[in-house]
């Protein structure tokens, strides 16, 4: 049997696997460790103990990225500072709505950009920013899209994003050069969306809107707020500027050393193991789909199904490849959901390279398109989390609706920014 | 709860087995037997004594001849995931006489790095090369020093001195990390310790093996330092024109930084080159990832990527088997060798008893390896 007929026959008993292990039902992550299992049967490989160990520890110190930086928003979020801030900028612009549109989106843009998961996003900020939207009268749909959009694109924004890391790890391609590929359109598209969505939104209600929002603590202060971020930032310029006086700290440690900062400032007492329990129980499916993500590629990688894949990619007419991008990336990312990276846009980087585009514009402009699978089943974990958080009464079908337009021009931006990427390669300095 | 305890002693099944699996694959001892030419075996703990001991207090095996001349060093296993330099190192170390000057052989240059495979990459944890005596296991390795020597890595990696940016996983990259310093990391130490070595046994030519993917632009070619440009193109010349096969010359690029090809000119008086041999293994569109992929380098999806074009070298359904990767490097060297020796007699290295490319292709690796059992008392190494 030629390679390319046992390598299809392999990946047709992967999806199989996978397509009923869905259909019973089983999570996404589950569902992809099936289909490694079949795989590595189906290519004649046992079990495989060693591949699917090895395989689930390919996104080991991503996972404690995650893990670090979610305990670190959270213990932000438990310590009053993130509503201090949402009450501060309302009580300064709830005449003005541009700055106040502008703030929030910024402020949505923060937890998942530093964690790299717009699930972050949406329990941190999304529902104080959904109670300030919809006391503009802003319908219940459009607020989730909002928050769902904005989630995406921070979950996008540097300086940490899932996909790019993970891509550039299976191309060999240091993750240097992205911040501003992905800072400028994630920023540009969070105002795009928020403008939009909340166009003929009213002035805000301030009494209503305080009333609803949760109080910060007594004692909580801009100087509190600012303490953890500061130690992060400290942490990562003292790497940059001292890297060979100082030991190698690592993200997951200056994320915990945020952390500890942010319990150390809190002026309301934090009840940290319990903290420390919710963020894990909460990221325990997406730390799920990271690890049986990375069991999927190793099993993928060993039966020459992963070759299969990158060889009919590169191989394709690359206008095809262009035209399909707002399809193939949100449907690889609804199935996949961060395995999209390594199984699609490994080859699709090569394929980029190869061609004489720029391989990190063309990847930043992959990455923020990306994220708009997150509503979209089976797996659409980001937007129902969305629509359940800001407490959405409409039917899920309405957030999808409302989000058409702006998904319409992020993925529009981001195919341009794949085709132009040569041209915007001036981004990518630092 | 009987679910979650079903499901828990399976993973503990599978962490069991595999971890078995990976304590013999950092274990194994690979054996060499010291030729001919070997007149004392060191260490890189010898030259910066806090490696001494570690797992990367690689062996440097020293072959003199009764002449005096010049010194070259050979690096095998800078990244141990491109074998056939670890095999030509080894080669080199069992084979080689000397008639003249000295050849220091470090066949595993990051011990570390060969003691891990590739997470996500599915390599095979080793691979045997066929002898008379049934054939000798080597471990496959990665390119990068094992997390478990060396970790976390930071957010983004910069070379010492240069300050260049590099991605944060090439912290742990030999080929990443000359010329070391002394404080740094494991991997900056082990470089540290090269250099030391090229230093104190005042090294001519220091030639560093490796090999590359197919995508890969630069290939089939001897990386040069630019005080080595001349020597480098003079042993392609007569590669290409006497050994069967071509190989070109790439100037080493002064602006990329952490290299063996540029740090060790830079920082010693050694002419600095490496040299890369295609590894189909190593590219993306490969399939079936094994061990016969490894030693044969055959891959249909390999070959319809260079039918499209998309390859910067040829391969056909012959694929890049071992013996002709290890080839290509000894003969590369052994032309290098006579083209300094011509130039420089004074300085000059003269060796016997390595094959060629013809010779490496027509008996295979195995018949230049030496059957451990049969090696004189002292003289067997553990790689």
């Amino acid at each position: 049997m030629s390679a390319t007929a046992s390598a299809t026959m392999i990946l047709a008993v992967m999806v199989a696997a996978f397509v009923a292990a869905k259909l019973l039902k089983v999570s996404t992550e589950l569902a992809l460790f099936a289909a490694a299992l079949a795989g590595a049967l189906a290519g004649g490989q046992g079990v495989a103990p060693r591949h699917l160990v090895e395989g689930a520890f390919t996104y080991f110190d991503i996972v404690l990225i995650f893990v670090t930086a979610t305990l670190f928003m959270n213990l932000f979020k438990e310590s009053g500072a993130a509503a201090f801030v949402v009450r501060a900028i309302l009580r300064r612009f709830h005449r003005r709505k541009a700055p106040l549109f502008v703030l929030l989106a910024l402020l949505l843009l923060v937890p998942g950009a530093l964690t790299g998961a717009g699930s972050v996003t949406v329990l941190i900020m999304g529902g104080m920013a959904a109670t300030v939207l919809r006391t503009m009268a802003i319908p219940g749909p459009r607020v989730a899209a909002i928050v769902f959009i904005i989630a995406g694109l921070s979950a996008a924004a540097p300086p940490v994003n899932l996909w790019a890391m993970l891509t550039a790890a299976g191309v060999n391609m240091p993750y240097v050069g992205f911040f501003l590929p992905l800072l400028v359109p994630c920023v540009v598209l969070a105002l795009a969306t928020i403008f939009i969505l909340g166009a003929g939104a009213k002035p805000v209600d301030l009494a209503k809107a305080l009333a609803e929002l949760p109080e910060a603590p007594a004692g909580m202060n801009w100087l509190r707020v600012a303490t953890p971020f500061l130690v992060f930032f400290l942490l990562v310029i003292a790497g940059r500027v001292f890297p060979f006086n100082l030991p190698v700290l690592g993200l997951p440690l200056m994320f915990a050393a945020a952390g500890a900062a942010a319990l150390a400032v809190s002026p309301a007492k934090i009840a940290f193991f319990r903290v420390s329990r919710e963020t894990v129980h909460q990221l325990l499916p997406l730390i799920g789909t990271l690890t049986c993500a990375g069991v999927l590629v190793q099993v993928m990688a060993l039966t020459g199904v992963r070759g299969l894949i990158a060889i009919t990619t590169v191989t394709l007419p690359v206008t095809a490849v262009f035209l399909t991008l707002f399809l193939t990336l949100p449907v690889s990312e609804a199935v996949l959901m961060w395995g999209a990276a390594p199984v699609l846009g490994v080859p699709l980087v090569l394929l980029f390279n190869t061609i004489g585009l720029d391989p990190v514009v063309a990847l930043a402009g992959m990455s923020v398109i990306w994220p708009l699978g997150d509503a979209v089943p089976p797996t659409a974990i980001i937007g129902r989390l969305t629509a359940a958080t800001v407490g959405m009464a409409e039917p899920y079908g309405k957030l999808l609706k409302a989000s058409l337009v702006p998904a319409a021009i992020i993925a529009a931006a981001g195919t341009l920014m794949v085709v132009f990427s040569k041209k915007l390669a001036l981004l990518t300095v630092f | 709860m009987i679910r979650k305890a079903a499901i828990a002693g399976l993973g503990a099944v599978l962490a069991v087995l595999a971890g078995a699996s990976f304590h013999r694959g950092r274990h194994l001892a690979e054996p060499l037997v010291a030729g001919p030419g070997v007149a004392r075996v060191a260490t890189l703990g010898d030259y910066f004594a806090p490696l001494k001991g570690g797992v990367n207090d690689a062996h440097v095996y020293i072959l003199e001849g009764q002449a005096p001349g010049g010194t070259v060093l050979l690096l095998g296993g800078t990244h141990p995931e491109e074998p056939a330099g670890r095999l030509a190192a080894w080669i080199f170390a069992e084979r080689a006489e000397l008639g003249q000057g000295r050849l220091l052989v470090v066949p595993t240059a990051n011990r570390s790095a060969s003691t891990v495979t590739r997470l996500g990459g599915a390599y095979p944890p080793d691979f045997t090369v066929p002898t008379a005596w049934g054939g000798q296991k080597f471990r496959m390795g990665d390119r990068w020093s094992n997390p478990l020597d060396q970790w976390p890595d930071p957010e983004v990696y910069l070379h010492y001195p240069s300050r260049q940016q590099l991605a944060y996983v090439d912290i742990r990259n030999l080929n990443r990390a000359f010329p070391g310093r002394p404080g740094g990391t494991l991997t900056e130490r082990t470089c540290y310790a090269i250099m030391e070595l090229v230093r104190r046994e005042k090294v001519d030519i220091a030639i560093d093996f490796h090999e590359a993917e197919l995508q890969y632009p630069v290939i089939s070619a001897i990386v040069a330092h630019e005080r080595g440009a001349d020597l480098a193109a003079a042993a392609s010349m007569f590669t290409s024109s006497f050994e069967g096969f071509s190989i070109g010359v790439e100037n080493s690029p002064k602006a990329l930084r952490g290299l063996s090809h540029r740090e060790i000119g830079d920082a010693s008086g050694a002419i600095s080159l490496l040299l890369e041999a295609p590894e189909p293994f190593l590219d993306a569109t490969r399939g079936r990832t094994d061990r016969a992929l490894l030693l044969t380098g055959r891959d249909e999806f390999v070959v319809r990527a260079g039918r499209r074009g998309l390859l910067f070298e040829k391969i056909d359904e012959n694929g890049w088997p071992i013996d002709v990767r290890v080839g290509r490097h000894t003969s590369t060297v052994l032309q290098i060798l006579e083209n300094w020796t011509a130039d420089r007699p004074d300085r000059g290295v003269v060796v016997a008893g390595v094959p060629r490319y013809a010779e490496v292709v027509e008996k295979g690796v195995g018949a230049f390896l030496t059957d451990p059992k049969t090696a004189p008392p002292g003289r067997l190494f553990r790689e």
